[in-house]
């Protein structure tokens, strides 16, 4: 029904029940602007019977052929009647007045808008900053998983010449006391028959303290300590044979057992990753 | 006013000062805006925290 009383064009005010007026759809010409009384071209006191009348009527402006003595030919009717929109509510105070210089007040306004800008960008930028650091650092590894990855290992609890096996970020750890005999050995070796040729100062911090991961570079098996030709770690899978500095001297491995990053806190402590 | 004035002409009249303004400010206001929030943060939870309370766990010399 309502289609139908929407599509029936000419017929709908009579096919309509009520007869009340409501608003129209024609909006005003200059939406949303601030009017501040009516500002109307023409005189609607003055009578508009004759040419002559007329004459007051037209606007002053715009073109106007003159083809008589008294008469105005380009007489224009349309636009008289739009209003002038007032954008005083928009203006800075120091413009209100058109008639004023605003050449006095331009340094005060454009310092003003700097500052806005300024301060708007700083905002912003601190804004940008944070979210993207944010962003970043949330990339990263969480607290309890960095506190996993390190481990503390007391050293007055080796005894020299013994090996000690810890867990370490799901590997077994190597921490061994050398002797000053298997010292002496180590550094003693010719790095030219080395088969991954490292010395032994590029391999410790300490030379007491030689730490390596228990990982068999073969294969993957944890050798086993003290044992083996050369004093220091066998493997029991495939016999490669590891010095006590943990470099491979024989057997199918192709490297030394891997030196992990630690230090030392103090003399009795290290601290591995 | 001068103030304004001599700012203005200093940092704000060309664009590189105005970008090097704008850096330094953003430096500036972001310390002051994360300690003055984390400072707001302690006065209304003062006494809540372990930095508040630690004294009261933990002796000198003992870790």
């Amino acid at each position: 029904m309502m289609s139908l009383a929407a599509r029936s064009g000419a017929f709908s005010p009579y096919m309509q029940a009520t007869a009340v007026t409501v608003a129209g759809p024609l909006q005003a010409l200059v939406p949303g602007v601030v009017v501040k009384g009516e500002n109307n071209l023409i005189n609607p006191k003055k009578q508009f019977l004759c040419r002559e009348s007329l004459n007051g009527q037209s606007p002053k402006t715009g073109p106007a052929v003159t083809v008589s003595i008294n008469g105005c030919a380009g007489v224009r009717f349309a636009h008289t009647d739009i209003r002038i929109p007032d954008f005083s509510d928009y203006r800075r105070p120091e413009v209100l007045d058109p008639s004023k210089s605003s050449q006095e007040s331009s340094e005060s306004r454009r310092i003003f808008s700097y500052l806005v800008t300024g301060a708007t960008t700083v905002v912003g930028v601190y804004t940008a900053k944070t979210v993207v650091s944010q962003f970043v650092s949330s990339m990263s590894a969480s607290a309890d998983v960095l506190a996993l990855s390190k481990i503390e290992v007391k050293l007055s609890d080796i005894p020299e010449g013994k090996n000690m096996t810890f867990k370490w970020r799901g590997k077994p750890l190597f921490v061994r006391h050398r002797t000053e005999k298997e010292i002496a050995t180590e550094v003693g070796v010719n790095i030219a028959e080395l088969r991954d040729p490292q010395h032994d100062n590029d391999r410790v911090i300490k030379p007491s303290w030689v730490i390596v991961l228990g990982v068999c570079t073969h294969l993957g098996c944890v050798p086993i300590a003290n044992a083996g030709d050369y004093g220091g770690y066998y493997c029991p899978c495939h016999g490669s044979h590891y010095d006590a500095s943990g470099r491979i001297r024989k057997g199918p491995a192709p490297l030394n057992l891997e030196v992990p990053y630690y230090e030392f806190i103090d003399d009795e402590t290290v601290m591995v990753g | 006013m001068a103030l304004t004035k001599t700012v203005y002409n200093l940092l704000f009249r060309r664009t590189s000062t105005f970008a090097v303004t704008i850096m330094v400010g953003a430096i500036l206001f972001e310390r002051v805006f994360d300690q003055g929030g984390d400072a707001i943060f302690e006065q209304m939870n003062r006494g809540k925290l372990w930095t508040h309370i630690q004294h009261n766990y933990e002796k000198e010399g003992e870790e």
